[in-house]
């Protein structure tokens, strides 16, 4: 359960959040992101287009695993990778609205008071002894702050991708080195032969929109998907291992 | 005419779906909009109204769809259009309360490798299962009032196979426009009055009254009952199956939803009543119910009485007083040729049957996909494309008109004179009868469908057939059950049902996801 509460400096002066925000939410294989995050993803994480569950709306994500809740940069309680995606580093923080009257309403900072990691007893502080924002809330602030604005920017980058036609599926087919087999649907990635084709004018076009670059990130990061089989082969190795100790 | 003269300017009469479906059809597949070897002229009167025939298509409307470039999501938003996952026939074998049986759009599980039927047939006692639920998803599917396919899905792909429900009227406003503005086809609005022949008997142009003449190589004569061109011109006779098929009268309502968020069914629901049956159609904003009968054997009072007490138990609405009826009269059979010389007749010039398998509007698009696909190139080779197209289409009829009359000749009913005189020997055709000869021993397979142009597979009347009870007498020819496979197609479908129903979203819920979303083109 969340329970999300607005923050002010007086009701949460003394509140404190140790690092293990994410545990609780660390198991999913499929993490969104933003388009201003790619240049770092894309060091660890194939980014692939998804669709979202409840309009079909495409959007960014982040792939860490190969099945439902298998998350295999999350190893023993730790996160096994030097940048971790935005929507994790935020927790245990969100972004609420606030009625301000009938038709208008203001971004608020809140907190899931439900998340373990949040106390008055351990952990970082938000706010220092005269009331102002510690370090680390600014820092959050500005993640939160960096994934509302990446929500317009994700959807200017998927509609100019419609636009030129460049979205197309995949299936994922692999076959692990224990021979057991996996098939990953509903994963769509940029169409290279049409990116190849594209006129001059339309490649021009979305570089004067800075979505050139991003195209091509998006791109160069499908080849972690070997990164991560060979993750999931250690894991594998891991468990067998495992079960070879134990009967 | 030259023998030799180049086939360039296609003229359609009549501007109902059939027209434009045709017109729409030759102009993509030609790229009239942006090549100009081929020309597609429609004219259509501005006095006559449009017939909506067949709110019910076949999934053949996706690839039509597909074929004329249009967007899935577009099409649903502007022809109040609604998926369609087969039908439901109510009442049809008995007549007793919970007597219904399903012919869904989807093959039995496993049908490429193995025929359940008689394996269905010989647990059926045991498994007390309807055949199409236990040999295929979409029964449990539309009987959960879920959509076959979910807002993830790309336009036309789903889980489960679907056609759609469509407002005709609303359908043929949405072609004319995207015709016209899309693909090319030049729009004529006027009245024939006067068809001028060439020597060989070929239709030169046609006048108008507004002045207007047009002149054309290949004339498409889609003016309805009317068939202006093909009936009233070239005199080509009607041959009627009213002896088969008994209906030649229909009285028409829209039915309101109890609210706008009322569940919308993903299947035609056709109810039997004494002396025919009821349609009912779920779109978007309304239902379109009507009740299709003999007049031979019901009056049109005792009509709109039974019609009457469908809609009060269907709906809140107290009765159809104060609503309007149409009354429509039928003929039901087609013409003995359907191209003569330069003129092809598409649509209900054509011919017509009671919309119980929807088969009107598949037609259409059977007969516009032939048109465009073997478009004769010149005058001399119009003759054989002529031949070929009479052949296929008087033979898809009489297939249509025998798998009709199926569903009534299977009937148990005894509680009316119109139930049992459609059980007369002498009212079923000889080639249905063959069919039927062979199947007392043997299950229907593929096999015994050996024509390209078959309509329906050979999983459609094991549908009908079994749905109402059939069996055949398999005597030593055990040969037919492989009892370990299909037991285990049998329990894959189990699974596979309850997977559909439990993934995919009311139907309501994803008309309105189109709505506020639109589905994705990949």
């Amino acid at each position: 359960m969340t329970h999300m509460v607005a923050i002010n400096n007086k009701q949460h002066a003394d509140l404190k959040v140790t690092d293990d925000a994410l545990s609780l939410s660390a198991n999913q294989h499929l993490v969104p992101v933003v388009v201003s995050e790619l240049n770092k993803l894309v060091v660890h994480y194939p980014v692939v287009i998804t669709k979202f569950d409840d309009s079909g709306q495409f959007g960014l994500s982040a792939l860490l695993g190969f099945e439902e809740k298998e998350n295999l940069f999350w190893q023993q309680g730790e996160w096994d990778a030097v940048y971790i995606p935005a929507q994790f580093e935020r927790l245990p923080f969100y972004v609420g609205t606030e009625a301000q009257s009938a038709d208008s309403s203001n971004r608020v900072l809140c907190i899931d008071m439900d998340n373990a990691s949040v106390s008055e007893e351990k952990g970082t502080p938000l706010f220092d002894n005269t009331g102002e924002p510690s370090n680390y809330l600014l820092e959050k602030q500005q993640i939160l702050a960096q994934l509302l604005d990446g929500e317009t920017q994700n959807q200017r980058f998927i509609a100019a991708l419609q636009q030129h036609n460049l979205i197309t599926p995949f299936t994922l087919d692999i076959t692990f080195e224990n021979e057991s087999k996996t098939s990953i649907t509903g994963l769509y990635t940029i169409d290279e032969d049409k990116l190849a084709a594209l006129s001059a004018d339309a490649i021009a076009d979305l570089h004067a929109q800075h979505m050139l670059q991003s195209i091509y990130t998006l791109i160069a990061s499908n080849a972690q998907i070997y990164a991560l089989i060979d993750k999931k082969n250690k894991a594998n190795k891991n468990a067998d291992a495992w079960f070879q100790t134990t009967n | 005419m030259t023998t030799a003269t180049p086939i360039t300017h296609i003229v359609v009469v009549g501007g109902g779906s059939a027209g434009w479906l045709t017109a729409g059809r030759i102009a993509a597949q030609h790229q009239c909009a942006t090549r100009k070897n081929i020309k597609v002229t429609l004219i259509e009167s501005p006095n006559v109204p449009i017939i909506g025939v067949g709110e019910g298509t076949w999934p053949t409307m996706r690839s039509t769809l597909i074929a004329l470039g249009i967007s899935e999501t577009t099409f649903i938003k502007e022809c109040d259009a609604t998926f369609k996952q087969g039908a439901k026939f109510a009442k049809w074998t008995t007549g007793e309360e919970h007597d219904f049986y399903y012919h869904p759009l989807m093959l039995p599980q496993g049908f490429s490798q193995t025929n359940l039927g008689p394996y269905w047939q010989t647990v059926a006692p045991e498994l007390n299962e309807s055949f199409s639920h236990a040999v295929c998803v979409q029964e449990a599917i539309c009987e959960a009032g879920c959509a076959p396919k979910s807002i993830r899905h790309a336009e036309f792909a789903g889980t489960a196979n679907y056609a759609y429900h469509l407002d005709a009227g609303k359908f043929t406003a949405f072609l004319t426009k995207y015709c016209t503005e899309k693909l090319g086809v030049h729009h004529v609005l006027a009245d024939v009055n006067r068809v001028e022949s060439s020597n060989n008997g070929d239709i030169k142009a046609l006048h108008t009254e507004q002045g207007v003449t047009v002149e054309g190589d290949l004339f498409v004569d889609c003016t309805g009952f009317k068939s202006m061109l093909l009936g009233e011109h070239y005199k080509v006779p009607f041959i009627p199956c009213d002896d088969v098929l008994f209906i030649d009268r229909a009285l028409a309502v829209h039915v309101p939803y109890d609210t706008p968020q009322s569940p919308i069914a993903s299947h035609t629901i056709s109810t039997a009543q004494d002396a025919g049956w009821i349609w009912d159609i779920g779109l978007q904003s309304r239902r379109g119910v009507g009740h299709v009968y003999s007049s031979r054997h019901q009056s049109k009072d005792d009509a709109y009485a039974r019609l009457d007490t469908y809609v009060r138990q269907t709906s809140t609405l107290n009765g159809i007083d104060g609503i309007k009826v149409k009354d429509i009269t039928i003929q039901s059979g087609h013409r003995q040729r359907f191209w003569q010389n330069n003129c092809v007749a598409v649509g209900l010039a054509a011919g017509f049957l009671e919309p119980l398998e929807a088969s009107a509007l598949v037609l259409v698009e059977l007969s516009a996909s032939m048109i465009a696909e073997q478009l004769p190139a010149n005058r001399a080779v119009m003759d054989i494309v002529a031949k070929r197209f009479n052949d296929t289409f008087s033979y898809r009829w009489q297939r249509i008109i025998d798998f009709l009359k199926l569903h009534y000749m299977l009937s148990k009913r005894e509680d009316s004179a119109f139930w049992r005189d459609n059980r007369d020997s002498h009212t079923i055709p000889d080639s249905l009868k063959e069919l039927l000869a062979l199947w007392q021993y043997h299950p229907p397979s593929d096999k015994d469908f050996t024509s390209n142009n078959e309509v329906f597979p050979a999983a459609s009347y094991q549908y009908v057939l079994y749905g109402m009870g059939f069996t055949s007498d398999l005597g030593a020819h055990q040969q037919w059950v492989n009892a370990d496979f299909a037991k285990q197609q049998l329990m894959q479908n189990r699974k596979a049902r309850g997977m559909a129903v439990e993934k995919l979203p009311k139907h309501r819920e994803l008309i309105n996801k189109i709505h506020q979303f639109g589905l994705q083109a990949v």
